[in-house]
């Protein structure tokens, strides 16, 4: 056991709009404070979210080392976007279980939980139990799910 | 005559009409036998729809690849059948004492009461 400190890994959870990256506000600062080039970040994410449509929140979870490499894994676009594009509608509820916002189809969380089957935490999961959490969701933004 | 009898006294407690309207019983048990039978095979008609959401239908917002075409509902055959049972409440098998089912349904039952025991502490 040495006793200096061994530097650690940091982690940073962001959204960011496939293909638009580079911003300053949302970007520019939370990997600037980490020692982190926002340039070169920017050039590599859009390069790898090259095929998805643009303007499409993509989490990534960006793991920067202490030597200030970085490196970053995306994620399939958050389910309340899914569910809410799905359904039409803009917002959720701001009072779940008492106001309704739109219905959606059985069919409809399926190919939701297609898309999210593709992560990589979620691989371990049955499809039926990432659908129930499909629900799950679809119920909190005030979605009516129906057979 | 006894029939007429019986009709003058309906008429005798009611307004006379002149159009003596003899109500019939309802379906004699034979028709209802066949109506039973004839339900039912529409209702293993109306089963088979178990979507609301007909097949063609196109779930927009789900293609965020580029390039990739209009997500399409399929005919209800083609999903697993666990997909129709999701909405319904999940019954757990009874597995006997201290078994799965058994725990779920203690623990519902204490966080019932307490939740129960909170409102009426607010009262």
């Amino acid at each position: 056991m040495s006793k200096a400190l061994k530097a650690k890994a940091q982690l940073v959870r962001i959204l960011v709009p496939a293909g638009k990256a580079a911003p300053t506000p949302p970007v520019g600062p939370a990997l600037g404070a980490r020692g982190v080039k926002s340039m070169d970040f920017c050039k590599e994410f859009n390069a790898r979210t090259a095929h998805i449509e643009p303007g499409v929140p993509t989490p990534t979870l960006i793991t920067v080392e202490p030597d200030r490499t970085f490196s970053f894994i995306t994620k399939t676009p958050p389910t309340t976007y899914l569910l809410k594009k799905t359904a039409g509608i803009e917002k959720g509820t701001g009072r779940p279980g008492h106001e309704v916002t739109g219905t959606i189809s059985l069919k409809h969380v399926y190919e939701v939980a297609k898309i999210k089957a593709k992560d990589g935490h979620l691989k371990h999961l049955k499809l039926e139990s990432i659908a129930s959490t499909v629900i799950g969701t679809a119920k909190s933004l005030g979605l009516q799910v129906v057979p | 005559m006894s029939v007429l009898t019986v009709l003058s006294r309906s008429c005798v407690r009611r307004a006379f009409s002149p159009f003596l309207v003899r109500g019939y019983a309802a379906k004699t048990p034979s028709t209802e036998q066949k109506s039973g039978v004839g339900a039912k095979d529409t209702s293993a008609v109306e089963e088979k729809t178990l979507s609301s959401c007909p097949p063609g239908t196109v779930l927009e917002g789900l293609n965020y690849l580029k390039g990739q075409p209009a997500v399409i509902a399929l005919p209800d055959e083609e999903y697993p059948p666990w997909l129709w049972d999701l909405l319904k409440p999940k019954v757990y098998e009874d597995d006997g004492p201290g078994g799965k089912a058994e725990k779920k349904r203690l623990r519902k039952e204490n966080q019932q009461r307490i939740k129960d025991q909170n409102f009426m502490k607010t009262q």
